[in-house]
């Protein structure tokens, strides 16, 4: 019986090479286009409120989860791209187990005046002080340079 | 098990491309559900997903992803998936939760994004072959689909002028639909002839456009539904059944698969002559002669006997035995489950008076829909009746 012998070189049983080879095109949505047109041309956010139960959703949404009502374009509205760091962590090894040069400090930030938070990155002079509850605020790239992705914010900066 | 009805049905745009995201498209089908049945999401107690593979969305475990569109937030959630049989295994789900008893209301919802699949959502599929004897010879499904198309044609002696008449008739009817991608009122079966040869016998009119979409479906206790409705649309069964991955020891002329699934369906609705008992069907059609194959394998005609229906002006929306009024998958389009759409949506809007410019003429009663998929394994049935 094979499966009681060991295999240690995978290239040893007989096998035919392959990958799941698929691309996409990723759409950001009626409600992501909105968002991302408005980060091309100004250094604020958008976030949408649903009027029912009086969530902000950042980053902003076309429908209430939870009241499942749709958010029309009136209760949109501008907010600060800055926030309030609720959780981090300093990653010191990367997806594929191979140790960063410098941590990275990744953290989730309550965006102000909202009720949605953004998985953001922070730079720091003081990469090993205690993030908790700082204020950060968003470096973006500049207009010139913004593509309408979410790498138009660079990264997090201590206020 | 407790009777099933259903309340109401939703289905946005069919396109290759549209802005909206999965979450979107499920929202806006969700919401035009809610709307018709008169009810709120909160009156919902369990959500049923159908969306087939993640590659075409782009997103592993897409239904997680999908589930507060399709108003399933902190409520009892599942997504089914078999491939291309998703757009009625979803509803067959949909059903079961509510006869087994353990939900009242439940919400079916479909949703599929192709348009995003690069560079065409058939590389999704190159994936789904054996990896060691099939992959390696870099088959996709329109071949396979032509060999199947070809023997088909062999055993019966079908002209494909026969089969052509299939895009003609389902691009004809989907003018009506306020979701269709490619509906065609001038289309002849010369055009569908004379279009591009992708695979012997496989003409590019044969086959229904990729898209995305998405539909909704509500299925309620038939003792509370009677709080909405006097005169209820229900479910009367359900079939499923699937062949093996080893297609290439099946003869492939009959999809025998497809009628265990109608079989089961047909003896849970009581039905014994179903060309006599069912008034107008929605059998499965991403191509041409999938349509016929599928009226074949439903029991609706014997075998071989499909085109001439065709021919003979039977299948047509005024005619005895009306197929795909809504348009099908070649007319209205094929986001593959959101095609629930077509299949079980249009069984409710027919029997519900409800179809508008697709309405059936002489007051149909007992409806099937069905959906195909997986490597020709697949079948997937529902009968509804008022």
């Amino acid at each position: 019986m094979t499966f009681l012998e060991k295999q240690t070189n995978p290239l040893d049983p007989v096998h035919y090479r392959g990958n799941l080879q698929v691309d996409n095109l990723y759409t950001s949505g009626a409600a992501g286009d909105r968002f991302f047109k408005h980060l091309m041309e100004n250094d604020t956010f958008l976030a949408s409120e649903c009027k029912e139960c009086g969530t902000v959703f950042f980053p902003p949404r076309l429908y209430c989860e939870d009241c499942f009502v749709e958010i029309p374009e009136e209760n949109w509205f501008e907010v600060p791209a800055a926030g309030t760091v609720r959780l981090f962590t300093r990653a010191k090894l990367n997806t594929y187990g191979e140790k960063l040069e410098e941590p990275k400090i990744i953290a989730l930030i309550d965006i102000e005046d909202t009720d949605g938070a953004h998985l953001g990155v922070i730079k720091s002079d003081e990469p090993d002080k205690d993030f908790m509850g700082k204020k950060v605020e968003a470096v973006l790239r500049p207009k010139k340079d913004r593509e309408g992705t979410i790498k138009d914010i660079l990264y997090f900066q201590v206020l | 098990m407790n009777d099933v009805a259903v309340l109401g049905g939703g289905m946005t745009l069919f396109r290759r491309r549209l802005k909206e995201t999965g979450k979107e498209l499920s929202f806006q089908a969700a919401k035009m559900a809610l709307e018709e049945a008169g009810i709120d999401n909160s009156d919902i107690d369990m959500v049923v997903m159908g969306s087939a593979p993640c590659a075409f969305d782009g997103i592993h475990m897409k239904g997680e992803n999908l589930l507060d569109g399709a108003g399933a937030k902190d409520k009892p959630y599942v997504r089914v998936f078999n491939g291309g049989g998703t757009g009625v295994f979803a509803p067959i789900a949909g059903w079961w939760h509510v006869a087994s008893g353990v939900a009242d209301m439940v919400m079916v919802v479909c949703e599929e994004k192709m348009g995003g699949c690069y560079p065409h959502p058939q590389t999704a599929f190159q994936t789904i072959w054996d990896p060691i004897l099939d992959r390696p010879l870099t088959p996709n499904l329109v071949w396979l689909f032509a060999m199947e198309m070809n023997r088909y044609m062999t055993k019966h002696n079908i002209k494909k002028e026969d089969i052509a008449r299939v895009a003609v008739k389902n691009k004809k009817n989907a003018v009506g639909h306020p979701c269709a991608q490619l509906p065609d009122e001038k289309i002849t079966v010369d055009d569908v002839l004379n279009s591009e040869m992708m695979a012997w016998p496989v003409n590019r009119l044969d086959i229904s456009p990729p898209s995305d979409g998405a539909s909704a479906l509500i299925f309620c206790n038939e003792k509370k539904a009677r709080q909405f409705t006097d005169d209820p649309v229900l479910v009367d069964g359900v079939g499923w059944n699937i062949a093996s991955s080893m297609w290439t020891n099946r003869d492939l002329y009959f999809p025998q698969y497809v009628a265990n699934a109608a079989r089961m369906a047909y003896k849970m609705a009581g039905i014994r002559n179903p060309r006599k008992e069912i008034d107008f069907a929605e059998p499965y059609d991403p191509f041409t002669y999938k349509e016929l194959h599928h009226m074949e394998g439903l029991l609706l005609c014997d075998k071989g006997e499909a085109p001439i229906l065709t021919r003979e002006g039977v299948t047509e929306r005024d005619g005895d035995m009306p197929i795909c009024p809504s348009g099908g998958l070649l007319g209205v389009g094929n986001p593959i489950a959101a095609t629930m759409g077509q299949k079980i949506c249009e069984l409710y809007w027919q029997l519900a008076g409800k179809a508008g410019k697709r309405q059936i003429p002489g007051d149909p009663q007992v409806g099937v829909g069905q959906a195909w998929g997986d490597i020709m394994q697949m079948g997937t049935v529902m009968v509804l009746r008022r």
